[in-house]
């Protein structure tokens, strides 16, 4: 009786988890020996704990658009970065240096963001093995 | 109203947006969840060890009871209590987040096994703890209790793997 | 610091390659990690109650060490493997983690703590309540660093 009812528990827990399965990525880890470097027009924020996202547009080579995401730290973690969030407008043009997921999904750890004028933002600490600073104008 | 609905409100209610939004108060309350996690499973987890005779074997099991299950409950407010404010502020995710759903019909299993443990077996402890021999209805209900805790621990984490 | 060096080869090792290549390696070692960390929590915190006189009262707080410990010290075991191969996975991100140094130079105190000035509390009964609050004080910041971590 008591088998009969653990299966039955267990198979109603997964038939529950199978509707949401359907939509999701699964990604554990970003890849830190692949760096990416996205340019594109912002089409969302979301400024929230415990991660924010930033919706890009990205032209790949032969012209099609990808919306990405790139995942940053919670408001605290981005305040302390330097971010506001006013420096972020939708339709603005964004560079995010970070590491591509490791499920090969269209998203990102968005390390450094260089916004439109020309202020970079950098989530990590120097030396991390993060993505190498190329820009002069940098904040720690 | 839809059970979507309703996260959909709760998320965007007030109190939701201002702790998912939060500078500080969604860490507090994460942390408070994470760690409270040994305040209700650790605890546990060694009152079932005692019913497998693995722990504490000189105590009776209702002293071991008595001892620590209490901080068992505490915890286990605690992780409610935290755990609704993380799923109020995230309301609309976690509808369509299968870790979370499977963590939520886990607990209703974990919820089940103590309530049933308590008002069978258990009722009878006086009787079979001076035999030192704990019935082996006793020990499949501590290890069920194990496997449901860790499972509702394990998929809690994942619930942050699911985008 | 001089040990970045050794962070430095610890990034290059093979293992390093294989826990970055894996979706799912880093995954399964931090389930092994929070569930460790859960018996250890458990096993720390009763122990303390009892040395604090608040648990467990009727049996000796030697007796109550014997039992707990060996749980104890296989949780500890496995949160220090798992945590390695956690590090492993990107020793530089964590080099430079104030948090997380913050979490080693706590761990390494809670563990000589735990096997010194607490055993001897435990044997001779002196100084217990004391030793328990240190104890309870030292492995909760350890977890608050390693909360930290995910923060910085």
């Amino acid at each position: 009786m008591k088998l009969r009812l653990a299966v039955f528990v267990a198979g109603a827990s997964l038939l529950a988890a199978v509707p949401a399965l359907a939509h999701h990525s699964f990604s554990a880890e970003f890849d830190g020996h692949k760096p990416v470097r996205l340019v594109g027009a912002l089409t969302k924020v979301e400024w929230t704990n415990p991660h924010s996202y930033f919706y890009i547009d990205v032209k790949d080579d032969k012209g099609n658009v990808v919306n990405w995401g790139c995942e940053g730290g919670g408001p605290l973690a981005l305040s302390r970065a330097g971010m506001k969030r006013g420096d972020l407008k939708i339709g603005d043009t964004i560079v995010v240096d970070g590491y591509l997921a490791k499920d090969g999904s269209h998203l990102i750890d968005a390390r450094r963001v260089t916004l439109p004028d020309g202020r970079s933002v950098y989530g990590g600490s120097p030396g991390d093995g993060g993505p190498p600073d190329t820009s002069a104008t940098s904040k720690k | 109203m839809t059970i979507l609905q309703i996260c959909q409100w709760l998320n965007d209610s007030p109190v939701g947006t201002s702790i998912r939004e939060s500078d500080f108060s969604f860490d507090l309350i994460e942390t408070a969840h994470v760690l409270g996690i040994t305040l209700m499973a650790g605890t546990v987890a060694i009152f079932d060890l005692r019913l497998l005779g693995l722990a504490l074997t000189r105590d009776e099991v209702s002293d071991v009871a008595g001892q620590v299950l209490p901080l068992t409950v505490a915890g286990f407010v605690l992780m409610v209590v935290s755990g609704t404010l993380l799923f109020w502020s995230e309301a609309t995710k976690m509808y369509f987040n299968p870790a979370f759903r499977f963590k939520l019909v886990l607990m209703l299993a974990a919820g089940l096994n103590p309530l049933i443990f308590h008002r069978t077996v258990y009722r009878k402890v006086s009787i079979w703890e001076l035999s030192q021999r704990t019935p082996a209805v006793a020990k499949t209900a501590a290890i069920v209790s194990l496997a449901l805790w860790t499972s509702i621990i394990v998929s809690g984490r994942a619930i942050a793997y699911f985008h | 610091m001089y040990l970045l060096p050794f962070f430095e080869w610890l990034a290059s090792t093979r293992l390093s390659e294989a826990m970055s290549a894996s979706v799912w390696a880093f995954a399964v070692v931090e389930m092994f990690h929070l569930l460790a960390l859960t018996m250890l929590g458990g096993t720390v915190l009763i122990l303390n109650l009892r040395l604090l006189g608040l648990r467990l009262q009727r049996r000796p707080v030697q007796e109550v060490a014997r039992e707990l410990s060996p749980y104890a010290l296989a949780s500890l075991a496995v949160l220090i493997f798992s945590g390695a191969l956690l590090l492993i996975d990107g020793p530089l991100r964590y080099y430079s983690n104030a948090a997380f140094r913050i979490k080693m130079l706590l761990l390494a105190l809670a563990v000589i703590f735990s096997l010194t000035l607490h055993r001897r509390a435990i044997r001779s009964e002196r100084n217990a309540r004391i030793a328990a609050v240190i104890s309870l004080t030292l492995w909760l910041s350890v977890g608050l660093a390693g909360r930290a971590i995910g923060f910085i």
